[in-house]
């Protein structure tokens, strides 16, 4: 790490974004133990196999993109009646204690090197809050960044038998010239017989490197399903997650990708199923186009006790250009005997028979190539609730596809 | 059938955890040195360039560090290689093995008698070697094949009869000691093993066989494999190993390499028995030229820790590979085994099955890489891995790799996992079978596409090694 980025990342600093949200001790107290930690705790892990490393991450210096004082953006939030939906200072003027008993427990604030920065150093997020038996309308939070680097820390708590859609949006937005970094953290509470659906459409300009890590825990008969549209960035290393703690909960996992140039976009799905009776359903699907390259780790893991588990992934991805890569492991960590389980993944290029099938109906090569690869995403695209994110994931993919050279 | 039925009767456990008394010609000191490894390749008089190999070998292992971070993998902790006796040489006569049976010591005929190999060599195979400890003790082919110009000799004597060939192609294109930790220990203190030849154009109609057995505690066997198909050649190589069980730990870390020239097609076969006490860390490797075949069968039963990967580099345009795997894990067993495949040419296409059996806490991991070079048009691969589950104290991992740098290729991957199914099992008990035996059907169907690619005195054997497997667990 460089030395100069190093100094940027004081106690001074940590404190001065603390008092800015004017944040309670423990909450300063868990921001500079993350700072005190940063230097001795690893990188996210990423896929090495024999002479490759599926994306390295150490190479680029993520610290020296940061000027943690300077964070800049836009916020944008739709509420609907009901939820409570508010900044960080509104929350922690009035819910305290929700914050308190949530904040850092689905996500160790240590668990690696870029949490812990994220978590030292987040200047913006969202605090959402649906009380118990609340059925609410869609919830949207748009972030767009405009500074050299962006820290956004997201908590979500649904009570017992609510249940609520949330999209988020980031962008980016100004030409700063060079690199920019955002670091994103959404921690997801499903309370028992919650039903959530957290939506994220990530399309930042492609000078910024982008770290994500989202992560639910399901009460139980609990749904916390994640949609991932991973569309922007230079490079993307992000991880989504549920831990199936409660009998009978669920969740899907649900992504879309669409790389070109040469963007990197490292997806990783994880599903833990602790509960009995549990049910998790991963699906990706992505496009790489030009010298793009993406690396796809799907994870299942079945506790001891997870009696009776259902577990499935499924994870295609369709290659464009002769220049593209892509690399893929879905991963089986099977502890109980009771479990269905399977998972499958493929990589290939557009069938050639449905290509001339299409030409011989009088549609150009082109134009059929086009109506091919959307129509790859539709078993994503119809996964997601709310028209108006499925709308915006389709017009990205196809704004990308009518732009190709 | 009735030729089998010695297999079907024999009391396969005794069969293979009988010991015979420990006694050596020449036994060399625990541990590793540059000492051991030159009383070792003095011992076996070896030319001068091959102790430097050994040598060099030596360097990379002890520059190297223990694999311990790769996730999921069995616990090597135990594994000291200045614990073990890496070379014993059996007290036999003659190196580089008798032709006879009859020739052998009492104790060691009767370790190969009991174990099976002069039965199935009068009936199924085309020739066999028998390694005792260190070294091969029965060297025998049928004269048909040796005067087709085939060769199918000891390791440590084709060192010194064909110094040509095995300079060119031991351990330096296919399996460097550089490759991985255990390939330079072997590197260094590698002995015996098979060497075979197979010329242009000639098709060896019956399995070859070599069979590996450990005798004493503590010690280690590094056998080596090397296998020359020549151009539009066929041969199928059936490895078997076995051990008796020890409370200290042994060690076997076993090398092969195959070479599948144009248009050649090997089977190489193995039926892995070792004692629950052994820690099995190989490295076995093919390259295959244009339009050649490579078939990897394995079953791995035994031992305590397998870390084993058999891989194919697909050079030539056109090759082939085709991997089918089976693991059965019990009590204290972590059974880490796989694949990997390189396509490295335009038209290559693999095939990977795997079946994993995990149960009374055993541990079963399918580890596999499939790589697609740039370049390697119209490569296709296809995956598939099947495990079953006994218990929720047993563990099954899958951790497959897929690496694709060429567009226009077709790759797909599929794996499953689950338990018995109940339906299944109470259909036959309708049909009047008990549970267990019905258990037991399952998985002999389960295991199916792995016996019916193996001689049937083989399939027999492998389905009484898992009935064995299953007895007194079941119900």
């Amino acid at each position: 790490m460089s030395t100069q980025a190093s100094s940027a990342l004081t106690d001074s600093v940590v404190r001065e974004l603390s008092s800015r949200l004017d944040e309670p001790d423990w909450l300063l107290e868990t921001r500079l133990e993350a700072l005190e930690a940063l230097d001795d705790l690893p990188f996210p892990d990423v896929i090495q196999t024999p002479g490759r490393r599926w994306t390295n991450l150490e190479a680029l210096d993520f610290e020296a993109l940061v000027d943690p004082l300077a964070q800049g953006e836009a916020k944008e939030r739709d509420v609907p009646d009901g939820v409570s939906v508010l900044s960080w200072p509104e929350a922690l003027a009035d819910h305290e204690d929700l914050v308190r008993d949530h904040f850092g427990t689905i996500i160790d604030p240590l668990e690696n090197r870029l949490v812990a920065l994220s978590t030292a150093l987040f200047s913006t997020g969202t605090v959402i809050h649906v009380p118990a038996d609340v059925d609410a309308e869609a919830v949207t939070v748009r972030t767009t960044m405009d500074g050299r680097s962006l820290f956004n820390y997201t908590l979500v708590v649904t009570d017992e038998s609510s249940s609520v859609t949330i999209l988020e949006r980031q962008a980016s937005e100004g030409d700063l010239g060079g690199h920019r970094y955002y670091s994103g953290l959404v921690e997801l509470v499903a309370g028992e017989n919650a039903s959530v659906q957290y939506g994220a459409l990530q399309d930042l300009d492609e000078d910024t490197y982008n770290y994500t890590l989202k992560r639910a825990r399901a009460d139980t008969y609990a749904t916390a399903n994640w949609i991932e549209g991973n569309l922007g960035s230079r490079l993307t290393k992000t991880s989504v997650g549920t831990e199936l703690v409660g009998d009978g909960s669920e969740t899907k996992i649900i992504g879309a990708f669409f790389g070109r140039d040469d963007q990197h976009f490292d997806l990783d799905s994880r599903v833990w199923h602790e509960g009995e009776h549990t049910t998790a359903d991963l699906v990706t699907r992505g496009v790489i186009d030009d010298r793009a390259r993406s690396v796809y780790e799907g994870t299942q893991v079945v506790g001891r006790d997870a009696w009776g588990t259902s577990s499935y992934q499924r994870e295609n991805t369709l290659m464009l250009s002769e220049e593209a890569e892509a690399d893929a492991s879905p991963k089986l960590i099977i502890n109980n005997h009771d479990t269905e389980a399977s998972h499958s993944a493929s990589v290939g290029q557009i069938d050639r028979e449905d290509l001339l099938y299409l030409m011989t109906r009088g549609i150009g090569e082109r134009a059929a190539k086009n109506m091919l690869v959307e129509g790859f995403f539709v078993p994503v695209l119809d996964e997601i609730a709310v028209e108006e994110f499925r709308e915006d994931l389709r017009e990205g993919i196809s704004t990308r596809l009518h732009s190709r050279r | 059938m009735s030729s089998q039925d010695h297999l079907k009767d024999a009391d396969t456990e005794a069969r293979f955890d009988f010991k015979q008394e420990q006694r050596a010609a020449f036994q060399s000191e625990k541990g590793l040195t540059e000492e051991t490894i030159r009383v070792i390749s003095a011992d076996k008089d070896e030319p001068e360039w091959m102790l430097q190999r050994r040598l060099r070998a030596l360097q990379h292992f002890q520059r190297m560090p223990m694999p311990t971070d790769w996730p999921g993998q069995p616990d090597l902790s135990e594994v000291d290689v200045n614990e073990i006796i890496p070379y014993i040489r059996p007290d036999i006569d003659v190196r580089g093995g008798v032709d006879s049976w009859e020739d052998l010591p009492d104790d060691i005929k009767d370790t190969f008698d009991k174990l099976g190999i002069p039965e199935a060599e009068k009936n199924a195979l085309s020739g066999v070697g028998a390694q005792y400890e260190s070294e091969i003790v029965y060297q025998n082919m049928k004269k048909q094949w040796e005067d087709k110009g085939v060769i199918f000799m000891d390791m440590d004597r084709a060192v010194r009869e064909h110094p040509d060939i095995v300079e060119e192609y031991f351990m330096t294109k296919c399996v460097p000691p550089s490759d991985n930790k255990f390939a330079a220990l072997h590197g260094a203190i590698w002995s015996g093993g098979s060497f075979v030849y197979i010329p242009e154009d000639t098709v060896v109609e019956m399995p070859m066989q070599a069979y590996f057995r450990m005798n004493s505690e503590g010690m280690g066997q590094f056998e080596h494999t090397l296998i020359i198909a020549e151009p539009n050649s066929e041969v199928h190589y059936i490895e078997g190993c076995s051990a008796p069980k020890y409370s200290h730990f042994n060690l076997h870390s076993g090398c092969v390499e195959v070479f599948v020239k144009e248009g050649a097609h090997v089977q190489y076969s193995t039926v892995q028995n070792w004692s629950r006490n052994t820690y099995n860390l190989n490295t076995k490797r093919a390259i295959a030229e244009k339009n050649a075949t490579m078939e990897w069968v394995s079953g791995s039963m035994g031992s305590k820790a397998t870390m084993l990967y058999p891989a194919t580099i697909l050079k030539g345009r056109g090759a082939t590979d085709t991997h089918i795997t089976i693991a059965f894990a019990g009590k204290g067993q972590n059974i880490d085994t796989g694949a990997k495949v390189y396509h490295n040419a335009p038209n290559t296409k693999s095939t990977i099955e795997s079946k994993s059996i995990s149960k009374d806490g055993g541990r079963t991991n399918y580890r596999g890489l499939v790589h697609i070079s740039d370049g390697a048009t119209n490569a296709k691969t296809s995956v598939e891995c099947d495990a079953l589950m006994f218990d929720n104290e047993s563990t099954s991992d899958t951790m497959p790799y897929m690496e694709i740098e060429e567009s226009q290729v077709d790759v797909a991957h599929e794996a499953t996992v689950g338990r018995i199914g109940d339906e299944d099992i109470f259909y036959l008990q309708s049909r009047g079978l008990s549970e267990d035996e019905a258990k037991q059907l399952i998985v002999a169907g389960f295991i199916e596409p792995i016996t019916e690619e193996l001689p049937i005195e083989y399939a027999v054997e492998l389905n009484r090694l898992i009935e064995l497997e299953m007895e007194g667990s079941l119900g």
